[in-house]
C-alpha cells in the first residue's frame, strides 16, 4: 500500500517535471520580428550543452554519492569520517547543496526547479528518496552536510563533554521534528512564504548568508550540539522527520540482529542517534551510522559471538581456538 | 473601457509605486498595469519613457531552485534596461545570490541584443548557478517579448 502510494508520488513527480520541460521549451516566441535579435540566445540549450554546463556538479554529486555508498556497504569507519569531512566541504561550503524543507514545500507545490537546468540537483534528490526506500535515514547519517558537520563536532570533542539526555525525554524530543515539520507544511500552506527555512534551518550556514538573528541562533544550536550531540538530527530537523517517516514504513533492508539483541544493551547504549530502544531499531530515528552494525560483527563485543564460541569451545575446543583469535 | 480598467486596475500599490520611481526617476507617472503582455507605462508628461514589467508574467514557467524569481525590469523604448528589482525571492542554500545588490545592478543600461549568458556579459556567482542562469533568462526573455510586442522595432543598423 505505502509502495504504491510512493510509487504514485514518484510518477505524479516525473510527469510533473516533463511538462514543465515541454512547456518550457514550447514558450520561447519564435520569429525574430524587426528588433534582429540573436533568436540562438533563446533557444534552449542542446542536452548536449545542458550537461556539459553542470559537468562539473554533476562529476561532485556522482563521485560523493559513490563514496558514501562504498562507506557504507564497507562499514569502515574511517571510509565513513572520510565521507563526512567530504560531505562538508563539497556539499556544505562548495556547492551549498542539501535537501531542505524548501523541497517539501517545492514537492507540495509541485514547483521544483527545472529538470534540464538542475540535474545535479535531481542526483541528489532522487538517490536520497531512493536510498530512504531502501536503506533508511542514510543521506541524514552522511549526505547532509550539516549532519556530517555535527557528527565530525562529535567526533573531535571531548567525550567528557557529552551529556546523554534521560530515556524519558529523549524518546518524547524525537517527536518534536515532526511537529517542526507539520508547524512548516501548514505555515506554507497558509501564507505561501518559504522564508520560515531561516529559523527552522541552519543549513544557509554553509553559505554565510544570514541576519543577526539568525546567526545567533545557529551560536546557540551549535554550542548546545556540543552537550547533546546531533542534537539538530535527532530532535528538530524536519526533513529528517520527512525521510523518517518514509523510513519507518517503506526500508526494505533493515538491519539484521541477534536473537541476544533481545537481553544485551551493549548497540542501545553505544547508539548515538538514540535510535535503539530494547530490542527494536527505531527506524525513523535510525540513520545507519553502522556503529551497532560493526558491534554485531564484532567476536570480541558481541555475546551473540561470544555466547556462540564459548558453546563451540566447550564442545570442541580445537576447532573454536581459531576462531576466536 | 476605462471604467472596466478602473474596477479591475484601480491604482498601483505603494510598494510597486517606489520601485517603479527607483527604475524610472524621471517619470512623472506610470499607467495602472495592462496590456498583453502585461505592463506599466513610465510617462513624463506625454511621452513613453519606458515599460516595466513582471517577469513572472512573461515568462512564468522560469523558474530557480526554490520556485517563480519575481522580478521587475525597467526597459526604456530603445531596449535598453533602466534596472532590475529582485522583489519576492527567497533562495535557500546556496542559491542567494540573486538577492545581493551586485546582482540586480549590472543588468541597468544592459541592452537587450546581448546574450545574457552567465560567465560571458552576467557574472558569475558560486553557489548559484541555478538562479543567476534562470534569473538571466527570465529578464532577457521577458524584455525580449516586451519589446516584440510593445515597442517600434529601432531603424535597422
Amino acid at each position: 500500500m505505502i509502495r504504491s502510494v510512493a510509487a504514485c508520488v514518484v510518477a505524479v513527480m516525473c510527469a510533473c517535471v516533463f511538462t514543465r520541460v515541454t512547456l518550457h521549451a514550447q514558450a520561447q516566441p519564435s520569429g525574430g520580428s524587426q528588433w534582429q535579435f540573436n533568436d540562438e540566445d533563446e533557444q534552449t540549450p542542446s542536452w548536449t550543452d545542458s550537461v556539459r554546463s553542470q559537468a562539473v556538479d554533476l562529476a561532485v554529486f556522482a563521485g560523493f554519492t559513490v563514496l558514501a555508498l562504498v562507506s557504507f556497504f564497507r562499514k569502515d569507519k574511517r571510509l565513513k569520517y572520510v565521507t563526512l569531512a567530504a560531505c562538508v566541504l563539497l556539499l556544505g561550503f562548495w556547492k551549498s547543496q542539501l535537501i531542505t524543507i524548501v523541497n517539501v514545500f517545492g514537492l507540495i507545490s509541485l514547483d521544483l526547479p527545472i529538470f534540464r537546468y538542475s540535474l545535479a540537483w535531481y542526483l541528489l534528490a532522487v538517490f536520497t528518496v531512493a536510498s530512504t526506500v531502501l536503506w533508511g535515514r542514510l543521506y541524514c547519517g552522511r549526505m547532509c552536510a550539516f549532519g556530517a558537520l555535527t557528527q565530525l563536532m562529535d567526533a573531535t570533542l571531548p567525550a567528557s563533554w557529552r551529556r546523554e539526555p534521560p530515556a524519558w525525554l529523549e524518546q518524547r524530543a524525537m517527536y518534536v521534528k515532526y511537529g517542526v515539520l507539520a508547524f512548516a507544511i501548514l505555515y506554507f500552506l497558509v501564507t505561501r512564504d518559504r522564508l520560515i527555512y531561516r529559523y527552522i534551518e541552519p543549513f544557509w550556514m554553509f553559505g554565510f548568508h544570514g541576519s543577526a538573528v539568525m546567526w545567533t541562533l545557529l551560536a546557540a544550536l551549535l554550542v548546545a550540539t556540543i552537550f547533546v550531540r546531533n542534537l539538530y538530527c535527532r530532535f528538530l530537523c524536519p526533513v529528517g522527520a520527512a525521510l523518517g517517516a518514509i523510513s519507518s514504513v517503506t526500508t526494505v533492508f533493515s538491519i539484521k540482529r541477534w536473537k541476544e539483541c533481545n537481553s544485551c544493551k551493549i548497540c542501545e547504549k553505544a547508539c548515538e542517534w538514540g535510535a535503539i530502544q530494547g530490542p527494536k531499531i527505531v527506524k525513523s530515528e535510525c540513520v545507519r551510522c553502522d556503529d551497532c552494525e560493526r558491534l554485531y560483527a564484532d567476536t570480541k563485543k558481541c555475546p551473540h559471538w561470544i555466547i556462540l564460541l564459548k558453546d563451540l569451545k566447550k564442545a570442541r575446543p580445537t576447532v573454536a581456538a581459531p576462531l576466536n583469535n | 473601457m476605462a471604467v472596466v480598467v478602473l474596477t479591475a486596475q484601480p491604482t498601483i500599490d505603494s510598494k510597486t509605486q517606489v520601485n517603479l520611481k527607483r527604475l524610472f526617476p524621471s517619470a512623472t507617472a506610470f499607467t495602472p498595469k495592462g496590456g498583453d503582455p502585461p505592463h506599466f507605462k513610465a510617462m513624463n508628461g506625454p511621452s513613453l519613457l519606458g515599460l516595466a514589467f513582471w517577469t513572472t508574467e512573461l515568462q512564468p514557467l522560469e523558474r530557480a531552485y526554490d520556485g517563480p524569481i519575481k522580478i521587475l525590469v525597467g526597459m526604456d523604448t530603445k531596449g535598453v534596461l533602466t534596472g532590475v528589482i529582485v522583489v519576492e525571492h527567497h533562495e535557500p542554500y546556496g542559491n542567494f545570490s540573486v538577492d545581493t545588490p551586485g546582482f540586480a545592478a549590472q543588468f541597468r543600461g544592459k541592452s537587450i541584443r546581448d546574450a545574457f549568458k552567465v560567465g560571458v556579459d552576467v557574472d558569475a556567482v558560486s553557489r548559484a548557478t541555478i538562479s543567476i542562469t534562470s534569473a538571466s533568462r527570465a529578464i532577457r526573455n521577458s524584455a525580449r517579448l516586451a519589446a516584440r510586442q510593445l515597442l517600434p522595432p529601432p531603424p535597422s543598423q
